[in-house]
């Protein structure tokens, strides 16, 4: 399959907020079998891009297509239908709910149960949530979480919960997979396990995008990488390219904090 | 009688006069509206509370507790409203931190023990409270105009007008209203939120009785009548919004006029069904209060 | 609202274990047995007043579940009682039906009306929700009243059509009110395992976490209070079979915020023996303080909020006397 036919693309778009211009006709185009860096200084608008993209902020200008499909106007639960799904910078887990059920939420859309077999133990209904908590626990055992299953999110530490929450993102075999932050709050060690998770993750048919303030990170597994600064690019490319760019260089020299 | 006719005799004096009572319910919503917007919690407890000092006001001016003028009977029940909105106040104070669900339930929890401590203090029966309001009337253009409406204007004039200057231009005003935009922010710069949280409660207490005080003599003074009167400033707050100040007022001018045609033209038996529908077409119509613009939500 | 108002609750995080649900279960059944031979040891009055317990333990259940699965707060649940209750009531008087029709009906329109009342405030704060249940709850009595040709206004009805015919009523009050408790509580047990509830539970703590797999906000919000309101009018059903009469003194305001007392009484709980304690303390409370009536609203008072404190202080007590106990 060619790379280019399924990408998530994007086409000047702009986006602003009460006169206050945020992004201002962005051109973007994510792969599939690669993972796509966007990096930026705060207040670049990474988050309002990758907002767009997610359909929780509406863009006013611009298309946004998954494989030449339209996406615009679509809200967030709608692009989860077509398979485009993400994480959250602050983890979203359901206190409630236990990791194996937080995963099996990642798919409990795609459910045909309906609402007598949410109240009366009818057998389609139990052999459903039987076969999505057997997925689920595949996407955690692949994860490297074969026994959290039914502990609760709150008795993890916060590596293992964001790792609970890509399963959730993956355990629909999404086509888009996007991650906000997902190393944020995590220690070095769970960081080098994120890493090792996401590259195992990347496969021919997945567009992976990951918004990122940790170089590292990015650097080391991305394929491309967009560099945002002031709601324009500043530079496009691969690790190396953007690495040595003078342009990106200069953003992240006058800003020697990058958190 | 002609169309004309029923115009001047009929409709002029009931907006007129649902433009008195209205103003009542507006002082009544502003309490809410404040308490809701710098602590996000619904206080249930408004109109039990105020329904409890004006009882208070009736037992030390009566001689059934003390046989006070009115003044410092008024001035006691005033005392007395700081002293229980303190009180609560402090009370739910730790949970209003951590949840606005369970700090909002809370505050029936205070509502019931004021009905109850009403209850058995001065009892279920409806009683006169009698306040110095002059008793004069005229008429402008075949519409009277009587003493107590006057008064009622007034007083309400002069509170909003004192309660606008208020958050306008003091230090605990502008406090109140940077916390209200945004809490962190507002701790972040050293602003108190607790001082903001006692300034609102005890304000809305003290706007409360006062509207509580001024209802009675339309509606005689009885364990419900203030309770009652407070589900209309609830609507009033709704209208508006919840979380705006003027759109209180608004509102509250609104529900008076509109429950006044109500009554007299449709029916006086389904005031409160009347309401209800009234807060279910404002949330539909207007769902970020009638001042502001449809669209968007605000959760 | 926010979601942190069930974080606080005691013991929660058990329920949710494999473990802590074969306990529940096993105390549950011991609790459902014991009340099966109770008509054998008591009189009358007690049978008829447990079967109140359990009508009103439905009622508890209907406010628990909005807090827990909607974050939501109602103090207006009379209106969904009062359309079960009225449903019984009037196909029993009118067309001498049975709950055999009747109960499916107040049912449907428990769950028709929830959805309605959800439906304005289902794109805004959970507080406006709390404000139209409180106008409802105002509006309830009024609206009895007022359409007396059906309700029989303040005189109320009269419920005699047996449920089973040829067993003796007071057995039949008694154990059709158990019946439906069980019945409702299992239902509420299945509801947490199955798709629609967890996703109920992710739209309340993460509302942009559900949007992004599937779960839109206003579903929840408007789903939750139709479950809820069906589960309010089978109450109402209960209490008007279990307790034979239907009247506006049933319905009334403080009747409505006696049920979020009940609720949080028993911690928001969803299980069985947890809304048994609720639905006691609403029925029996009023009961043995007749006498006094001004004292009702006092102790309930003093209840609701000596519970959130204790919901509110317990762990924070918890946790120092476990950090005592580690340090000796």
């Amino acid at each position: 399959m060619d790379q280019t036919t399924n990408a998530l693309r994007g086409e000047g778009i702009a986006l602003s907020f009460g006169g206050i211009k945020v992004l201002r006709g962005l051109d973007v185009e994510f792969r599939a079998g690669e993972i796509t860096g966007l990096i930026g200084p705060n207040g670049a608008g990474k988050t309002s891009l990758f907002n767009c993209l997610t359909g929780a902020y509406l863009p006013q200008e611009g298309t946004i297509s998954y494989a030449g499909d339209p996406l615009n106007g679509l809200p967030p639960a709608a692009r989860a239908n077509k398979g485009i799904v993400r994480s959250f910078q602050h983890v979203a887990l359901c206190p409630d709910l236990t990791v194996r059920e937080n995963v099996m939420m990642g798919i409990a859309r795609n459910g045909s149960a309906g609402w007598l077999s949410a109240f009366l133990p009818l057998p389609g209904g139990t052999r459903e949530r039987e076969e999505m908590a057997r997925s689920a626990d595949e996407a955690l055992a692949d994860l490297g979480l074969p026994d959290v299953g039914d502990k609760l999110p709150g008795e993890l530490p916060p590596g293992m919960q964001r790792l609970v929450e890509i399963a959730r993102a993956v355990v629909g075999k999404p086509s888009v997979l996007m991650l906000d932050e997902p190393a944020a709050g995590l220690n070095n060690s769970e960081t080098r396990d994120l890493t090792k998770v996401l590259r195992k993750l990347a496969s021919t048919d997945l567009v992976m995008v990951v918004v990122e303030h940790d170089m590292d990170l990015v650097m080391s597994i991305c394929d491309r990488i967009y560099v945002l600064n002031f709601g324009e690019f500043v530079a496009v490319g691969s690790p190396e390219e953007v690495r040595s760019n003078p342009d990106v260089v200069r953003i992240y020299l006058g800003s020697d904090d990058d958190e | 009688m002609s169309f004309w006719d029923s115009l001047l005799y009929d409709l002029f004096p009931l907006i007129w006069s649902g433009m008195i009572t209205g103003c009542l319910y507006a002082l009544g919503a502003l309490g809410l509206v404040m308490i809701f917007k710098c602590s996000k919690v619904v206080n249930f407890s408004h109109g039990n509370v105020a329904g409890l000092t004006a009882f208070l006001v009736y037992g030390l001016s009566s001689g059934m507790l003390m046989s006070l003028s009115w003044g410092a009977a008024v001035l006691v029940a005033l005392l007395a409203a700081v002293a229980i909105a303190f009180l609560i106040y402090s009370i739910i104070s730790p949970l209003v931190f951590e949840s606005d669900l369970t700090s909002t339930i809370a505050t029936l929890g205070f509502g019931l023990i004021a009905q109850g401590v009403t209850l058995l203090t001065f009892g279920a029966d409806i009683v006169a409270l009698d306040l110095p309001i002059p008793r004069f009337a005229f008429s402008v253009l075949g519409l009277l105009i009587t003493g107590y409406d006057l008064t009622v204007l007034a007083v309400a004039v002069v509170t909003i007008g004192a309660l606008f200057i208020i958050i306008d231009y003091t230090k605990l005003g502008i406090a109140f209203r940077a916390i209200s935009e945004n809490p962190f922010a507002a701790e972040v710069c050293g602003l108190n939120l607790r001082s903001v949280h006692y300034f609102a409660w005890i304000t809305a207490a003290i706007l409360g009785v006062v509207g509580a005080l001024l209802i009675v003599p339309t509606t005689f003074l009885s364990v419900t009548t203030v309770a009652t009167f407070m589900l209309q400033a609830f609507a009033a707050a709704v209208i508006g919004g919840f979380a705006s100040l003027p759109g209180a007022l608004v509102g509250g001018v609104l529900v008076g006029v509109l429950m006044n045609l109500f009554t007299f033209y449709v029916s006086p038996e389904f005031s409160s069904t009347f309401l209800l529908a009234v807060i279910l077409v404002a949330l539909n119509i207007f769902p970020n209060g009638i001042l502001q613009k449809v669209g968007g939500s605000r959760v | 609202m926010s979601d942190q108002a069930t974080h606080i609750i005691p013991g929660q995080s058990v329920v949710s274990r494999l473990s802590g649900m074969a306990t529940s279960g096993l105390t549950t059944a011991v609790v459902v047995a014991v009340l099966i031979f109770m008509p054998l040891l008591l009189g009358g009055s007690w049978t008829f007043t447990l079967g109140l317990c359990f009508a009103n333990s439905i009622g508890v259940l209907a406010v628990s579940l909005l807090v827990r699965y909607g974050g939501e707060v109602s103090i207006g649940h009379t209106f969904f009682t009062a359309l079960g209750a009225y449903s019984v009531g009037v196909l029993d008087t009118r067309y001498g039906i049975s709950l055999w029709a009747s109960v499916p009906l107040a049912l449907l329109l428990g769950v028709v009306f929830g959805l309605l009342f959800a439906w304005p405030s289902r794109n805004l704060h959970g507080i406006y929700l709390a404000v139209t249940t409180l106008a409802l709850a105002l509006a309830v009595p009024e609206m009895i009243n007022n359409f007396d040709v059906l309700t029989g206004g303040y005189e109320g009805l009269y419920v005699a059509t047996p449920f089973i015919p040829g067993i003796e009523m007071g057995l039949q009050r008694y154990y059709v009110a158990l019946f439906m408790l069980v019945i409702v509580c299992l239902a509420v047990a299945r509801l947490r395992l199955s798709r629609q509830g967890m996703a109920l539970l992710l739209a309340k703590a993460h509302p942009a976490a559900a949007d992004a797999f599937g779960t839109r906000r206003v579903w929840a919000r408007v789903s939750i209070m139709g479950i809820s309101g069906g589960i309010g009018a089978i109450c109402g059903a209960t209490l008007a079979f279990s307790g034979s009469t239907v009247s506006p003194g049933g319905f009334t305001f403080w009747q409505a915020i006696f049920l979020l007392v009940g609720s949080v009484v028993s911690f928001y709980g969803l299980s069985l023996t947890r809304v048994l304690i609720g639905g006691a303390f609403v029925t029996l409370v009023p009961q043995l303080l007749s006498a006094s009536g001004a004292w009702i609203p006092v102790l309930y008072g003093l209840a609701l909020l000596g519970m959130i404190l204790l919901g509110h202080y317990m762990p924070r007590i918890r946790k120092a006397m476990n950090r005592k106990a580690e340090a000796n």
